[in-house]
């Protein structure tokens, strides 16, 4: 059965060519800014997006590599009539090149990101700024609670909100993150972010934007049966007074303790 | 050889046929309303009046749930407009039957509205039930259970005790959730208009579920062999008086007569002596016999946590019953305290750890005093106006908005008088049942 290796063949065609497609497609390229597709809004992603473009095409240099052979061999040595299998103990040359090839690709990719690493994730890397909020991941939402007017944590002026975070445009933003039950995954995709909540840790966590505009916050860690409806609203405001504008109102509506309708109907 | 091919094929045809054959083929049938029980235990020998019944509400809430009909005079949108799939043309919504998706140019053309019956099927279904009996295939595994609608009883509601919950108290629901709770906030998953449907949906299951419960409560002290029992007239009676009362809601929102107090260290201190009873001028209220002396939620007039702990999280959630039986075999005096321990619903209920600062209804200031003027529904909470003036409700709320932030307010505190140590509420026979008595009596 020869011709199961053209099958074969047009399945790995199908996957090169879909590739060779995705960077001319703004719905399977990676996430970007809506205005410039090639522009990535946050500060470390052009430094991401290299690691992913590096890692598919020593994966892509591979997958071609290994189907080539596979097609080939498939379409050359198909079962045929009177042939018998041949055994073979196996090759200890090959098995030592096979194995050290792919070590040493990853030994590289270990080594090559170390410093995108330390730039993103280690903690004096770190913007010195006041953090934005402390996110909790619970299932199945993002609670946010953000500090509110005194600028700090856990004081009687915080204001909580779920699944709507706002930050400014073009700044630093810093948050804590936590969880309250299982691994969640704190993932904003147009900024390259993607960080595991972790239960029993405070995972300060920064990134930035320089477009305003709206998101999305979802969660990247399968968490359980409502994974699918952990998402948030992500806000970039243009300016640090508006940012401040939408906080006050937030704050207003946190601390009602009238209806303002009916205290107009008894006002009459 | 061949057969071996042959089983290939088949694995290459299937994995062909998958995305096209996604389908409801293994559902065991079409969703159906789930009944009432007493409909079947307690009309064994009423055959006549159990079949008024079903026929009933068949006829003015629709067989099945794919198949909705709205009462008129409900105020719910008329004919059931946005309930189900219905199709939006233009502005107005034509169809009663589900029309397929048809490509789009212009708002003239059909679109397809997935209505609140779709959204909740998509949404809340899973925990809720097809019935809002909070019997869906997750409920099991959640504590505090799902809601129940059929009772027409909504926990957390700007209106008075027992009265039902107004549209924007069952949308602050819905966007933001019941925190402490498994009910998660939908603001970020569905938009405004999806949000109203989905209410309609749910005061529609409500609707349905408490005129069911009227009508078995009509038909139970109805004669079987009486023509004229549960007649039309009757049966529109009912659903018209269930009905009302969703409309009457909206108008009996409590709205404080008094703003807030300052939140001062004078008035939090205040909140405190109420909380623990301690005030020497006007009424009592007896926070700390539920809420316990340092508000953690062990109070003496609830059965012990450890024995909560025991029951609800020691094991497997469906067999709740037997850990029920077990208690009342080995420890009588705490299985007393456990039937006192329930809701409505009968489901086990513990009082809130105030120092957490995890409000279920919310935590604005408003919220926390329609808690404590009006109590939560279904509940132990009681309602507290007008024994309370709205003055001492508003310096509870500040203590309560407070406390996570200052753990010290109540180091040490004891509940006055004779009330025992919560700890050993479970043991302390002689005295738990007065306490019982005193923490319903006096609250």
């Amino acid at each position: 059965m020869r011709n199961w290796s053209l099958l074969f063949a047009a399945a790995a065609v199908a996957s090169v060519l879909a590739f060779v497609y995705a960077p001319f497609s703004q719905e399977w390229w990676l996430p970007n800014a809506s205005d410039n597709y090639w522009h990535v809004a946050s500060s470390y992603g052009n430094q991401i997006d290299h690691l992913f473009i590096l890692i598919l095409i020593i994966t892509g240099v591979v997958f071609i590599g290994t189907q080539v052979v596979f097609v080939y061999a498939a379409h050359k040595f198909p079962d045929a009539p009177g042939r018998v299998a041949k055994y073979i103990h196996g090759s200890q040359r090959l098995e030592v090149i096979w194995t050290i090839i792919p070590a040493a690709i990853l030994v590289f990719i270990a080594l090559y990101q170390m410093g995108t690493w330390a730039d993103i994730k280690f903690r004096s890397a770190m913007p010195k700024v006041q953090p934005l909020a402390e996110i909790t991941g619970r299932q199945f939402q993002w609670m946010m609670r953000y500090p509110g007017p005194d600028g700090r944590l856990h004081t009687d002026d915080d204001l909580f909100l779920v699944n709507d975070l706002h930050f400014v445009k073009g700044k630093p933003t810093l948050i804590y993150l936590r969880s309250a039950d299982v691994l969640h995954s704190f993932y904003l995709p147009e900024l390259r972010l993607k960080q595991d909540a972790v239960p029993g840790l405070t995972i300060p966590v920064w990134f930035d934007s320089d477009r305003a505009g709206k998101l999305e916050l979802v969660c990247a860690e399968l968490c359980g049966w409502g994974h699918y409806k952990m998402r948030g609203n992500v806000t970039i405001h243009d300016t640090q007074a508006e940012f401040d504008e939408w906080m006050t109102g937030k704050m207003r509506e946190q601390s009602v303790d009238q209806l303002v309708s009916a205290q107009g109907s008894k006002g009459n | 050889m061949r057969p071996r091919l042959c089983r290939m094929w088949v694995v290459w045809a299937g994995a062909a046929l998958l995305p096209a054959g996604c389908s409801d083929a293994f559902n065991a049938g079409p969703p159906r309303y789930v009944e009432q029980e007493r409909l079947t235990t307690d009309f064994k020998d009423k055959p006549v009046l159990q079949g008024k019944v079903r026929a009933a509400l068949a006829k003015h809430f629709g067989d099945a749930p794919n198949e909705i009909k709205v009462p008129e005079g409900s105020g719910l949108p008329l004919g059931g407009a946005y309930l189900a799939n219905y199709v939006k043309q233009g502005d107005a919504v034509k169809s009663i039957a589900y029309v397929p998706a048809t490509p789009t140019s212009g708002s003239s053309d059909p679109q397809p509205v997935e209505g609140g019956y779709g959204l909740y099927r998509k949404h809340c279904l899973h925990c809720h039930g097809v019935s809002g009996a909070g019997d869906g295939p997750t409920s099991s595994f959640l504590y505090p259970r799902p809601r129940d609608y059929r009772k027409g009883l909504f926990k957390f509601t700007s209106t008075p005790t027992g009265a039902k919950p107004t549209r924007s108290d069952l949308r602050k629901t819905i966007e933001y959730g019941l925190h402490g709770t498994s009910m998660p906030a939908f603001e970020a998953l569905m938009s405004k208009a999806e949000i109203e449907q989905v209410i309609d949906y749910v005061i529609f299951l409500s609707l349905r579920g408490e005129s069911e419960l009227s009508l078995i409560d009509e038909a139970s002290t109805s004669d079987e062999k009486d023509p004229e029992a549960l007649s039309e007239d009757v049966v529109k009676d009912i659903i018209q008086s269930v009905a009302k009362k969703w409309q009457a809601a909206e108008s009996l929102v409590m709205n404080p007569p008094t703003p807030r107090v300052e939140p001062t260290h004078a008035s939090v201190m205040r909140g405190r002596e109420l909380f623990l009873g301690l005030n020497k001028t006007g009424n009592k209220v007896e926070c700390a016999g539920c809420h316990g002396p340092q508000a953690v939620g062990n109070g003496p007039t609830f059965v012990a946590q450890e024995v909560f702990n025991h029951i609800v999280f020691g094991g497997n959630p469906s067999a709740m019953p037997e850990r029920v039986a077990e208690l009342e075999k080995s420890d009588p005096k705490a299985y007393e305290l456990w039937k006192t321990s329930l809701d409505e619903w009968g489901n086990p209920l513990r009082p809130a750890n105030l120092n957490r600062g995890i409000y279920k209804g919310g935590r604005r200031p408003l919220d926390i005093y329609w808690r404590i003027a009006k109590g939560i529904n279904g509940a132990k909470m009681p309602s507290h106006f007008p024994t309370l003036e709205p003055d001492k409700i508003w310096d509870l709320v500040n203590f309560v908005l407070e406390l996570p932030y200052e753990p010290k307010l109540l180091e040490g505190a004891k509940l006055p008088e004779a009330l025992p140590a919560a700890k050993t509420a479970g043991n302390a026979a002689p005295t738990a049942s007065e306490s019982i008595a005193r923490g319903q009596g006096g609250l």
